[in-house]
């Protein structure tokens, strides 16, 4: 389908309604970002959501937005409960892959000396890479639960606080997950996964806070220049790619007695209200809890590792949960349309939540603040602290980007690192990485991405979520 | 095993993995888009000998039938742990699928993994005649 892309200011663009679409799209990027997207079908993606059923205002694209498979990576687009559709496309495979930041006491420029021996701890701790699988294995019961409780599982087991809880979006647990909607297969592939980091762009980072932007709000996130973090970011593994993988297939069969056609059939869907919505929505939660309780496992391994090479006490290191966000989900939220509160179902496929200072869902620490909005960049560049704005609540239904958006394909990537010893490379710039996966640093080498501080230009001027912090990576660990 | 020998190509996709996939016939682009799969995921030698396992696929067309092949295989392979070695598909329609695999366990120490696949998308994909045989165009979330 032939369409037009107008720009309406510095950070927006608008691809005006035609043809089958139900609404406009709206893009956010920059001069910079803009001409990457030419040359691919994301904006063809943005088009094909705008023809979905029950779509309100826009079909909406981040600044990282990419080429993804139905919807857009980096598409946000939210969908009227009565007359509007659910896609397991529109969330993803890794359904509430996310990250969460640990903050600590310590100074990253006395701990550089340990960084190698921390990397390769938590490289041993923290199984990582293709089909890693973990030491945590569940009876049935045991992962009902835990798609059942979320986070929250873990902490009760001893991994984690209560604090924890508290400082993850929606206190790590969607409620209604439905465990009896989850299929034989989801649990079969998730029995022994929990605990693991998995491969592709999923990783973990020791960091050092290298440039604050914003004083008052970075003291509010606990945040000091020099001070060491770590970023974890992974997702559902298995369980939730099952999950996906089980519903748009039912979805791609009986969509097409649903009354429209789809332009694309990963874009396959059901009204959020029908049998089909109701139970993908309670085992996309399911999914969602798991990817939770991953994470915070994750972290209570990263806090013993930090103990035992460091020898250092909790109280010492004071390795505390800045933030847990998903950027991969579909939610059920409440928001302000034509001035009247609707609720909507709310997709974000590669986009984070940004809400705004005083929203009752922010955790009361941060409610002056605003919600900490982590955006992990790639391996070998930055990574942002931001903090939710108004103007989101007010074009984007909460939400901003999530991470740098890939801009070379896996093929291209390694075509460009042939001959190089992408490892070496990053250790010349002071980040040491072990990685499991043979070809993982090739694909995954910064060269692959965008510029991230491009894309986090684009979201804070746009006025999507407002610049905190920059994070620089020392070490990473990969799948 | 590579590539060539398997006759499938890496096609360009931003985010994700594709392949393009030739066989003789319908039942040899099948059998290719599987071992093209397993290929990208694990080195390993195919022919291994193992244990038979019969499968059977329905779907709605070729498209969504190789959909669900391969996600059948992917599920073998990552909630199962079994690796497919040899295929031999016995009838199929744009329909069905029935098919006997030869299955041996996946050893994380003699197999080697390359690479995960997370899902088979429906995502452009194609299965169709073409001049000199059959082709299908499968994209991977990976």
């Amino acid at each position: 389908m032939d369409f037009k892309v107008k720009k309406i200011d510095e950070w927006r663009y608008l691809i005006p309604k035609k043809g089958a679409m139900r609404v406009p799209g709206l893009v956010f990027s920059s001069s910079e970002l803009m001409p990457n997207m030419k040359d691919d079908q994301s904006l063809l993606q943005v088009v094909n959501v705008a023809t979905l059923p029950g779509i309100v205002k826009h079909s909406l694209a981040m600044p990282d937005i990419h080429w993804g498979y139905g919807f857009p990576i980096g598409g946000v687009a939210a969908f009227r409960m009565e007359d509007g559709i659910i896609s397991p496309g529109g969330v993803g495979y890794d359904i509430n892959c996310g990250v969460r930041l640990i903050t600590t006491a310590l100074v990253a420029s006395e701990v550089r000396p340990r960084i190698k021996e921390l990397v390769l701890a938590l490289f041993k701790n923290i199984p990582a890479g293709v089909g890693s699988r973990g030491e945590i294995r569940l009876s049935r019961k045991e992962q009902r639960n835990v798609a059942a409780e979320g986070a929250s599982w873990a902490v009760k087991k001893g991994m984690g606080t209560e604090e924890d809880l508290e400082r993850t979006e929606d206190q790590g647990v969607i409620r209604g997950a439905d465990p009896g909607a989850v299929s034989e297969r989801a649990y079969k592939r998730g029995h022994d996964e929990l605990g693991t980091l998995g491969s592709g762009n999923h990783f973990l980072e020791i960091q050092t806070v290298d440039e604050i932007y914003d004083q008052a709000k970075a003291r509010a996130f606990n945040l000091f220049e020099g001070q060491l973090t770590v970023l974890i970011h992974s997702g559902s593994r298995g369980f939730g790619h099952q999950i996906c993988d089980d519903f748009l297939k039912e979805m791609a069969t009986k969509v097409k007695g649903a009354g429209f056609d789809l332009p694309d059939r990963q874009l396959a869907c059901a009204y959020v209200t029908s049998d089909a919505g109701k139970r993908y929505l309670s085992a996309m939660a399911c999914a969602a809890n798991y990817a939770w309780a991953n994470r915070q496992i994750i972290m209570h391994r990263t806090r013993d590792t930090f103990e035992k090479i460091l020898a250092m006490g909790p109280n010492e290191l004071k390795m505390k949960l800045l933030y847990d966000v998903c950027h991969n989900i579909a939610k059920l939220e409440q928001h302000v349309v034509d001035k009247k509160k609707v609720t909507l179902c709310v997709h974000r496929k590669g986009a984070t939540r940004s809400l705004p200072p005083g929203h009752p869902d922010v955790p009361v620490v941060y409610r002056e603040a605003g919600q900490p909005v982590l955006i992990p960049g790639d391996m070998g560049t930055y990574s942002f602290v931001l903090a939710g704005s108004q103007q989101a609540m007010d074009e984007t239904f909460g939400s901003t980007c999530h991470g740098a958006g890939r801009t070379l394909s896996r093929k291209q990537a390694i075509k460009a690192a042939k001959g190089r010893a992408i490892h070496r490379e990053l250790e010349d710039r002071g980040i040491y990485v072990q990685s499991r996966g043979r070809t993982t640093l090739k694909e995954e080498m910064p060269e692959a991405y965008k510029d991230i501080s491009l894309v986090v230009e684009a979201v804070h001027m746009a006025g999507l979520a407002k610049k905190v912090a920059r994070l620089r990576p020392l070490g990473v660990i990969k799948g | 095993m590579n590539a060539t020998d398997l006759n499938y190509q890496i096609i360009d996709h931003t985010a994700d993995l594709g392949i393009v996939v030739k066989g003789v016939d319908v039942k040899d682009v099948f059998i290719r888009a599987a071992q093209a799969m397993t290929d990208l995921m694990v080195k390993a030698d195919i022919n291994e000998k193992g244990a038979k396992r019969k499968v059977l696929v329905e779907g709605e067309d070729f498209p969504d039938l190789m959909v669900r092949w391969l996600g059948e295989i992917l599920y073998l392979f990552d909630g199962e742990h079994i690796l497919v070695s040899a295929i031999e598909i016995s009838s199929i329609s744009p329909i069905r699928l029935q098919s006997i695999l030869t299955v041996v366990p996946l050893n994380r120490g003699h197999h080697e993994m390359l690479r995960e696949i997370k899902a088979v998308t429906y995502h452009q994909i194609s299965v169709q005649r073409v001049h000199d045989g059959w082709e299908a165009r499968i994209i991977f979330d990976v």
